[in-house]
């Protein structure tokens, strides 16, 4: 017959190899995405973290995560869409002269993807993740995993203070900066120690003093941040999620509003508009609002162009002040530090060095005087600080206990410590899934991860 | 001289008449048929001395002319009965004798005579084996599979082969052009299957062809079996058919929402006036506050209706409204949305001219059906044009060419899924039971073509939130398409001697169409234009040898050797706006807020190049043996493994021929057969490929495919074995033809769904082994026949299991004991379950204790561990039709009787309309005899039928004042699923045709039909609430799902048939 029939066997429309710098810049897009989403669907734990409130459908908000599912949703887009696709960056960039460096900032990304998996499930695939050629990746302890993700930002570290990079503007993060990429990956192993304090205090100790002096953010200016563009399908989603929607879903959740009023916090109106009396209110956790009644997310974080915050010199602050308590070597005072996390906090958000200055010197805020322990002073400032990254105000509240948020009354569940495996792994991936569950305790919300202790 | 020769044909074993015989003077052309009381008329040249009469199934009889009338009795053949020739694979004719597998035949006659444009779903049950669902979508898909799903993720929907060619039904591995999303419930329209462009009309004959045995021939595409469809030929001398068709349809009301009409507008009681149930702010400016529904919620938990509470509605805040700034009553609507339905109408004409004589053949017709929809603004017309003309150029050639253009024009096809254009997402799922629909339709046409929508903002904020108007959906965010497809062949048929033929035909079926899909400025949601092309194109070249030679006396050989070259092309091209439109109503793509993303491109192409060869050997008409081998190449498997072999084997035995003094048994025949299928894998299954995104400012984006392709990929194998049983008795009045199978499907080609740890959603595997063993039953009898009156009855019964019975083994050697097939809205997943059907429906289920509900302290419904329960399955236990035929003189009353047992189907409409109180079971009285809305300080919430976590009953009350105690909210999935039993009276018709005393003054008219049809008159039985068990999403393996599930449309159509 026909010599070569298979020929034909070729998409015309879609190549077989790409440059590395196209992923790498697909996958830093849809790592800001996971972090920055407001969705229902993904990333539901500024209602969760009691920032926001759900008006007419509680369901999240009443930790209903199945419905939807949250947690596949979760799992797929860090596994398939960020991380296979850092893969990707590295095998394609592989004969790159620049490859060492651009692959350390690949990785530093990688860690961070896996940072947030671990934390939000326990007990996740690594050792086997990320082989197709594997399609029962077994779950891996997660602290086991946690430390090898340690010593893998070590390397990053060395790796970036060794040359430069040939992303340049592939690299929306950083364009390219080697420089400013050794500060980040040392800034998040700090972060990554300090959340691994309560569990391994030997390895966080070690983790947060190399990391103090390989040289870590000075500044706002430093902060890893996604600059979102003003068209779709690159804008910042909450403006998708809140204002191209059309959608009422959202608005103040009292338990914050509260706070910042006891506080006479100056970002109060940095982060919600007012209300129909002028003033600010908040909807009660888990109940059904009227949503003309009470105060909504601010328009500052609903433009399209408002930048996804990733890692910032604010929490680095929190993370040092606490270190200090922790009686590690980073430097300076718990108090210094703590009074830094504000400020910095502060002026990020549009205020002054002067309305700083006037919070910390109340009795309420001041690190001398403010109520309870280190663990409650920089948990509540770090919680207000972490607002619009309810992730991350997630992870640390519950490994600080501060604030203390409680279930609605309505809620499905206890207050979630933890996510459920994803369904669907129980489908395709069952025996691994199932023997997950039972490692970490049981598959439930109430399990609690490696990282809580207390 | 002429002269004319009259008389009548009977039957000589009941002495009735029999119509259609054949009366021809031998050696000639010259001939007729008898009339329905068995008379005829020929006139005959002169020196004519005998007349010969033929009748399927009669004896032959040859008759000297007397001097009077000539009538004849015909005598019942059962040999005879063996040789009626039926359609085989290829369009080879086999007679009956000769064809050793299932396959069932249904007139063109009787497909027609509903007037139903959609030829697949006339074929509900008429077949037995065959399953047909049908979306009640003007134009929809229409779901056919022939026993039972065989590919766990591929095509499952039977070939349809026209004249021998296939036809296509979608684009190259899908039997579906409408989106992904559409067909697994997220929205998007129904653009119909395209293989019902067959014109009805044109149809002769349609035979199925069931097993693996009888479609070997056409290789892996006829894996799912065949559906063959015989146009009609035309006959020797002018014919001319003329066929007027007028119908109209409406709801089938037990298809649609029933509404509670106690309450109205709300989620609960926690809005801004003293009672809690309503905003309230000043409105008519008299300082006061005043009441106002609460706009923005799409559900009925409001406050109870009451005619003296005046409230500010949705209508008091537009301007064009005659109750602009006015407080109404608080009353349920007069109108509620089954008013939005309007009566659907047809317009079908036909007209077909056929002529031949010696030296060839043609035929020529032009159909024009003209639709619209039970919503305003829907319209489908279907043009047809079929010419085809034959020449005998020699008296052993023959050439022949036949073309069908097919244009198709939609216009406000209805939004699917779970999606706002889907209307009745809203009005089964989300709505205020007091907005009336005659307003909403008079707002509409009073502000001119705005979206005057129910759902606001917020009072004085006119900007729709969740909810458009329904006519401003249907008026302004409408789509339309244009598919013109060419559907042809030219051949050559050479007769090197009497028993060897020679036939080369080049054929070729191309179709494009254009999608276009709207939304309009002040739409929920982003304003934009979408435009999809799709061009398809499928190209064959067949040369085919075929020999029929009686070797001795007894022994028949027929032959076959062919080749088979098959070229498709699939290619789509779709763009869209990007941020919404710049100026309203202008629907270009150019006119977009943000710079438009790229369009997204597809470009599918195969080859099979196939050689093939049949050998069929029949001794003494009493055994016969049927053995095929094919061999393909396919363009889609890695090199070296796309050549692939496959046999079938079949045997026959005639035993009523060797048991001819057994006169009650007309006709008995035991036939079995092995056969295997290969098919091979989707375009480009083979190589890793990344896609281009938009670009990040000048940054480029790319990721790679979430599928993972596998490069050493296996052809997929069908193993079918089948025994059947065929019998006849009393002079055929009664038939029986059985039939057992067992369907294996090894090394599928799947993409498997995976872990997405892996990197992947889906890997290709060759995995999965799929079993389908089943029965099928087909009773044909004439209970009643007199001369006046004869009662035809037709029943099929078809039974299959389908079972996954092999999967593929994880690291550990176990096997995978699930594999995803979807994910849908409301948490559900559809999946192939290791041990069960294809398509187990997996969720939340109840916590059950002793076999009774366990209720939480809190008085609700304890819900399961995890949202992976098993909780139901869609494969039917069988599915069956019985088809009875009355004719009386000359009328003829035919009705279909057709049922599906078992399977089950998760709603989401009572999923989500339950929890939002549209539905009076969430608005009865409690077990105190009081409103269960009350509060439960006032005696009002229910004690959930169930028992404690003790055992105990239960005895907690609990509220129903605010949303969700029925639905979605409290409750687990499983309390969604509903039983899909089914028994319909799908169609009935009644016809009438002029006698011929009355039009033989008519001039060249020779007949005169009319015929009153009805389709879907009556649902006789159903246990899914508000909704027809068989609305389904699209066709496609993704089914037992509903979501804004369209009503059923009952539908009747008045019929003239003019025959010259």
């Amino acid at each position: 017959c026909k010599k070569n029939l298979t020929d034909l066997n070729v998409n015309p429309k879609s190549p077989t190899t790409v440059p590395a710098a196209g992923e790498f810049t697909g996958a830093e897009h849809t790592f800001a995405n996971i972090l920055s989403s407001a969705s229902v669907n993904l990333n539901i734990f500024r209602l969760i973290e009691q920032q926001w409130q759900e008006t007419t459908y509680t369901d999240e908000s009443n930790y209903d995560i199945n419905t939807r599912p949250i947690p596949d949703a979760i799992w797929n887009a860090f596994y398939r869409d960020a991380l296979e696709n850092f893969e990707q960056a590295k095998k394609l960039g592989a004969a790159d002269p620049a490859s060492k460096v651009n692959n350390a900032m690949v990785d530093v990304m990688e860690v961070y993807s896996y940072y947030y998996l671990t934390t939000t499930f326990g007990n996740v695939p690594y050792s086997q993740a990320l082989n197709p050629d594997n399609l029962f990746p077994v779950y891996d302890d997660a602290l086991t995993v946690y430390k090898s993700l340690l010593t893998r930002l070590d390397a990053d570290i060395t790796a970036l203070g060794s040359g430069t990079s040939s992303f340049g503007a592939a690299d929306l993060l950083y364009g390219g900066s080697a420089t400013q990429w050794k500060k980040a990956a040392a800034t998040l192993k700090l972060k990554m120690a300090i959340t691994l304090s309560d569990a391994d205090n030997a390895t966080a100790k070690a983790a947060a003093e190399s990391a103090a002096t390989a040289g870590l953010f000075t500044s706002n200016a430093d902060n890893m941040t996604f600059a979102y563009l003003s068209a779709p399908p690159n804008t910042n989603p909450v403006w998708v999620d809140l204002v191209q929607s059309g959608r009422q879903d959202f608005v103040a959740n009292t338990v914050l509003v509260t706070t910042l009023k006891s506080l006479n916090d100056p970002r109060l109106s940095f982060f919600f508009t007012t209300d129909a009396n002028g003033g600010y209110s908040g909807a009660a956790p888990g109940a059904s609002a009227n949503y003309s009644a009470f105060s909504k997310p601010s328009t500052t974080i609903t433009q399209q162009t408002y930048p996804g915050l990733l890692l910032s010199y604010s929490e680095m602050q929190f993370d040092l002040a606490e270190a200090v308590e922790r009686g590690y070597n980073v430097g300076g005072t718990a108090a210094a530090h703590y009074n830094e996390g504000v400020t910095a906090s502060i002026t990020f958000w549009g205020g002054t060095a002067a309305q700083a200055t006037t919070y910390l010197a109340q009795p309420t805020v001041a690190y001398a005087t403010a109520a309870g322990t280190y663990k409650q002073k920089i948990g509540i400032q770090k919680w207000i600080s972490f607002y619009n990254r309810g992730w991350d105000a997630w992870i640390n509240q519950r490994r600080l206990d501060y604030p203390v948020l409680t279930a609605p009354a309505t809620a499905r569940t206890a207050f979630p410590v933890r996510f459920t495996y994803p369904v669907q792994e129980g489908n395709v991936n069952g025996p691994n899934f199932t023997a997950a569950g039972a490692a970490i305790g049981g598959n439930t919300v109430t399990t609690k991860l490696f990282f809580d202790k207390f | 001289q002429n002269r004319t020769v009259t008389g009548t044909v009977t039957g000589k074993d009941d002495g009735l008449p029999l119509p259609g015989v054949s009366v021809v003077v031998p050696g000639s052309t010259i001939g007729t048929q008898t009339d329905a009381q068995g008379k005829y008329t020929l006139r005959v040249p002169a020196g004519t001395t005998a007349l010969r009469f033929s009748f399927i199934g009669y004896g032959t009889e040859e008759r000297a002319i007397p001097a009077g009338a000539l009538n004849v009795a015909l005598t019942i053949s059962a040999r005879q009965l063996g040789e009626v020739v039926v359609q085989g694979a290829l369009g080879l004719n086999r007679n009956r004798n000769q064809q050793s597998y299932a396959a069932q035949t249904v007139s063109g006659e009787s497909l027609s005579a509903t007037r139903s444009t959609n030829i697949s779903s006339e074929l509900s049950g008429k077949v037995a084996g065959l399953e047909v669902r049908q979306s009640s979508s003007l134009g929809g898909s229409t779901n056919v599979v022939i026993r039972g799903a065989k590919s766990i993720y591929g095509n499952n929907q039977a070939l349809y082969v026209v004249d021998g060619v296939p036809f296509s039904n979608g684009g190259l591995n899908s039997a579906s052009i409408n989106q992904s999303g559409q067909r697994s419930g997220t929205g998007g329209y129904d653009y119909g299957s395209p293989a019902n462009d067959i014109n009805p009309d044109d149809v002769e004959s349609v035979t199925v062809l069931k097993g693996a045995a009888a479609t070997a021939l056409y290789g892996s595409q006829g894996a799912n079996g065949v559906i063959l469809i015989t146009t009609k030929k035309a006959k020797k001398g002018l014919g001319i058919t003329i066929n007027a068709g007028i119908g109209t349809g409406s709801i089938d009301k037990t298809t649609f929402a029933k509404y509670q009409k106690q309450y109205g507008g709300g989620y609960g009681n926690y809005y801004d006036d003293p009672t809690g149930y309503f905003l309230y702010q000043d409105v008519n400016g008299d300082g006061k506050p005043d009441l106002i529904d609460p706009l923005t919620e799409d559900a009925s938990y409001g406050a109870k209706f009451d005619p003296n509470l005046l409230v500010y509605q949705w209508d008091a805040f537009y301007p064009s409204s005659p109750n602009y700034l006015k407080a109404t009553p608080w009353v349920a609507a007069a109108n509620d949305p089954s008013k939005f339905f309007t009566r659907a109408t047809q317009n079908n004409e036909s007209i077909f001219i056929t002529n031949a004589n010696d030296n060839g053949s043609f035929k020529l017709g032009y159909t024009r059906d003209n639709q619209t929809g039970i919503m305003p603004n829907s319209n489908i017309l279907k043009q047809n044009v079929d010419f085809s003309g034959s020449y005998n150029v020699t008296s052993k050639l023959t050439a022949s060419a036949n073309i069908s253009y097919i244009n198709t024009v939609g216009l406000g096809r209805y939004g699917t899924g779970y999606q706002s254009d889907n209307i009745l997402n809203s009005f089964r799922q989300w709505y205020q039971v007091n907005n009336d629909v005659y307003e909403l339709r008079d707002q509409y046409f009073a502000s001119g073509g705005q979206n005057t929508t129910w759902n606001l903002s917020a009072p004085f904020n006119t900007t729709p939130i969740y909810w458009d108007n329904p006519y401003f959906i249907r008026y302004q965010n409408y789509n339309s398409d244009t598919r013109n497809r060419y559907f042809g062949n030219v051949a050559a048929n050479y007769k090197v001697t009497s028993w060897l033929n020679i036939l080369g035909r080049a054929t070729v079926d191309n179709w494009t169409q254009l999608q276009e899909e709207r939304r309009q400025v002040g739409s929920v949601g982003v304003s934009g234009y979408t435009r999809r092309n799709l061009g398809f194109t499928e190209s064959n070249y067949d040369l085919i040898a075929s020999a029929d030679k009686d070797l001795t006396k007894d022994l028949n050989l027929k032959a076959v050797l062919g080749g088979n070259i098959r070229k498709q092309r699939y290619q789509t091209i779709s763009a869209s706006t990007n941020g919404g439109l710049v100026v309203p109503g202008i629907y270009a793509v150019s006119n977009s807020v943000s710079q438009p993303v790229a369009p997204v491109e597809g470009d599918q192409q195969r080859e099979l190049d196939g050689v093939y060869g049949e050998l069929n050997l029949t001794y003494a008409k009493v055994i016969n043996i049927d053995g095929t081998i094919r061999r393909d190449a396919s363009s889609t498997l890695p090199k070296g493994a796309n050549v692939y072999y496959y046999p079938s084997v079949a045997v026959g035995f005639i035993f009523s021929n060797l048991l001819k003094d057994y006169k009650w048994l007309s006709y008995g025949k035991l036939r079995g057969n092995y056969a295997q299928v290969g098919n091979d894998a989707t375009p480009y299954s083979t190589i890793d490929t990344y896609s281009i995104g938009t670009p990040y400012g000048s940054s480029s984006q790319t990721y790679i495919s979430t599928t993972k392709n596998l490069p050493n990929l296996r052809p997929e194998r069908t193993q079918s074995t089948e025994a059947g049983l065929e019998l006849q008795f009393f002079n055929n009045r009664l038939g029986l033809d059985a039939t057992y199978y067992v369907t294996k499907t090894k090394d599928q080609l799947i993409p498997v769904s995976v872990s997405t740890a892996t990197g992947f959603s889906s890997t290709y595997r060759n995995a999965g082994t799929v079993q389908n063993k089943g029965i099928e039953l087909a009773l044909t009898g004439t209970p009643l026949k007199t001369s006046d009156f004869s009662w035809n009855l037709g029943v099929n019964y078809t039974r299959n299991r389908n079972k996954l019975i092999e999967t593929f083994n994880d690291a550990t050697g176990n096997p995978a004991n699930n594999l995803l097939l979807a994910s849908f809205q409301g948490g559900v997943t559809l999946n192939a379950t290791l041990g069960e059907p294809l398509g187990t429906i997996r969720g939340s289920n109840y916590v059950f204790l002793n076999g009774q509900r366990v209720v939480k302290a809190n008085g609700r419904y304890q819900l399961s561990a995890t949202s992976n329960e098993v909780i139901g399955n869609y494969n039917p236990d069988w599915i069956g039709g019985i088809t009875n035929t009355f004719k009386y003189k000359n009328f003829t009353l035919s009705f279909l009787v057709d049922m599906r047992k078992g399977g089950q189907v998760f709603s989401l409409d009572m999923y989500y309309g339950l929890a939002t109180g549209l539905y009076p079971e969430t608005a009865g009285n409690n077990d105190l005899g009081n409103p269960s809305r009350n509060t439960l300080a006032t005696g009002g919430g229910i004690i959930l039928p169930g028992v404690k976590a003790d055992g105990t009953p239960n005895t907690t009350r609990v509220s129903n004042t605010v949303y969700g105690t029925y639905g979605y909210v409290y409750n687990p999935n499983a309390a969604f699923i509903y039983d899909a039993s089914y028994v319909k009276l799908r169609e009935a018709s009644l016809g009438y045709s002029f006698p011929q005393k009355w039009i033989s003054g008519l001039g060249p008219v020779k007949g005169v039909d009319v015929s009153v049809n009805g389709h879907n008159l009556w649902i006789i039985h159903k246990n899914v609430p508000y909704a027809d068990p068989e609305e389904t999403l699209s066709s496609g393996n993704l089914q037992g799902y509903q979501s804004g599930a369209m009503p059923t449309v009952r539908s009747f159509i008045l019929n003239l048939r003019v025959k010259f």
